[in-house]
């Protein structure tokens, strides 16, 4: 291949694959939350920014078990493993300002919730089904 | 009603969109309430109000005229609101149907004393307690919230409510007493009601 | 006291719904026991208040756009649309289709989408209240709480 034609191929590759261009990244910390029922009542201090959202359930007992910080591209899915081997996959579909818009996707469960929040909001989706009293949660936050 | 009702139902079944947004607004109202009483929130209330009316739509074609249609509708929306709310956790301590001897307890613990006698107190009593009482409301479980609504704004009977909540007509009453019970503490500390002292003679020599 | 047990529930009756020896025994109860008159009292003063004070909730909101918005929620139902709509019946026809490593475990099958927007400003709305695996949206001002059902949860009503 001649030079020229090898960069025109790689001007189209870089066309094609590139994302819309004109957003920018967002930085994005996610976490994997294990609530439990059955177990002496312990709050992981490293979730008090969650605690709001987390105390409206009943369980007692609540531990961060995965902490991830992302750089994600709008359009482009990330995926979140979770202990039991399953992934979530979390996409940034849309930012406007102060507002993104995050879907999560669960195959396993046939579920996408696409949820908008501003930066000084967390999701949190449950992502197992709870199981011996204990289920996972993932909490999503853009501009940590 | 009721006859009008099947009328509605019989040409919304056949596409009829006037007629089926007629059954909308005749019972929007009441089932949003009902809502309220279960769900507590009214933005959920509205939620639920308008997804038993999309259910009721979806399966016009199954309504058989067995019950009337506002029974139906009213069934959708206790179901919704449930569901809405089984995640609600209160922790409570007496989760128990059955009415036993301390449960009875004091029975001038209740709104009140022996002492209002006339009408005119019971009256000023009553629109003072209309202004708390959904608020009162909203301190019981789901499952008192549920069957005092039903009883009071659907005015479901023993039998209907029965029916409606899969319990045995005994549970409806002991569940109905803990209830009744439940609302009329919340609604004496509203009030502000001394639980002994049903005397309010305004003689404070006492 | 054993018979206030018995009786006590008995109080918010109405007619027909006890029977002769019930309301027979009821009656000779009440005459006898001041406590059950207190109970019975105390209804009375809240009787149908709970009705008065949510349907005057009721009627105080705007209804307008409620039979509206519940036929924009049947339209909704009918006529799926948009990107997820197209994807679902692209991977139905083309089966062979295999995406990219990034997509595949999220077009295994799509279900229903739950959209919610909360900021602070404006009042939270859940469009979907039943989605498939997302059972319920609970609203707080830190954010949604997204809850899933129960694993062998029964079809809804």
């Amino acid at each position: 291949m001649t030079t020229s034609r090898m960069v025109a191929a790689a001007a189209a590759v870089a066309l094609c694959a590139a994302p819309v261009l004109a957003r920018a990244d967002v930085p994005v910390r996610v976490r994997v939350v294990k609530g439990s029922r059955q177990t002496p009542p312990r709050f992981d201090p490293r979730l008090s920014d969650l605690k709001k959202q987390l105390s409206r359930l009943s369980y007692s007992q609540w531990e961060q078990v995965k902490e991830q910080d992302l750089t994600m591209s709008p359009g482009k899915t990330e995926f979140v493993e979770l202990p039991g081997g399953e992934h979530v996959g979390l996409t940034v579909v849309d930012v406007r300002g102060d507002t993104v818009t995050f879907e999560v996707a669960m195959a396993t469960r046939n579920t996408q919730s696409r949820l908008t929040i501003d930066k000084n909001q967390r999701i949190v989706h449950q992502v197992s089904p709870e199981k011996g009293g204990v289920a996972y949660f993932m909490s999503a936050r853009a501009w940590p | 009603m009721e006859a009008d009702d099947l009328a509605l139902v019989a040409r919304a079944r056949s596409g009829d969109d006037e007629a089926f947004r007629a059954l909308v607004v005749r019972y929007q109202r009441k089932v949003y309430a009902v809502a309220l009483g279960i769900v507590k929130d009214a933005d959920s209330a509205w939620d639920v109000a308008q997804e038993a009316f999309v259910r009721v739509h979806e399966h016009l074609g199954d309504f058989k005229g067995e019950s009337a249609f506002s029974t139906w509708v009213f069934r959708i929306a206790t179901h919704l609101g449930i569901d809405a709310v089984r995640r609600e956790r209160v922790a409570l301590k007496d989760d128990v149907d059955e009415v036993r001897e301390a449960d009875l307890g004091d029975a001038g613990e209740g709104i009140l004393g022996t002492g209002l006698g006339s009408d005119p107190q019971a009256a000023t009593l009553r629109r003072e307690l209309l202004g708390k009482i959904q608020g009162a409301l909203e301190t019981l479980p789901e499952k008192h919230r549920t069957i005092l609504v039903l009883r009071e704004i659907e005015g479901l009977s023993y039998e209907e409510l029965a029916e409606r909540l899969g319990i045995h007509k005994g549970t409806v009453m002991s569940r109905l007493f803990h209830a009744r019970k439940k609302m009329q503490a919340a609604l004496r500390e509203y009030a502000e009601i001394a639980p002994q002292d049903g005397r309010d003679d305004g003689d404070e020599s006492e | 006291m054993t018979d206030c047990v018995r009786y006590a529930p008995m109080i918010d009756a109405r007619a027909g719904e006890l029977s002769p020896e019930e309301r027979a025994g009821l009656e000779a109860h009440l005459a006898g026991c001041a406590g059950c008159r207190a109970r019975a009292a105390a209804q009375r003063v809240v009787a149908g208040l709970l009705s008065e004070a949510l349907l005057a909730q009721a009627n105080r909101r705007d209804f307008g756009p409620f039979v509206d918005g519940v036929m924009a929620r049947i339209e909704r139902r009918r006529a799926p649309r948009g990107v997820l709509a197209r994807l679902r019946a692209a991977v139905v026809h083309h089966p062979r289709i295999t995406f990219g490593a990034a997509l595949a475990p999220v077009l295994a099958a799509l279900a229903i989408l739950v959209y919610v927007r909360t900021t602070h400003d404006e009042v939270a709305r859940v469009l979907e209240l039943n989605s498939e695996g997302v059972d319920m949206v609970v609203q707080t001002s830190d954010g949604p709480l997204v809850l899933m059902g129960a694993e062998d949860d029964p079809e809804g009503t």
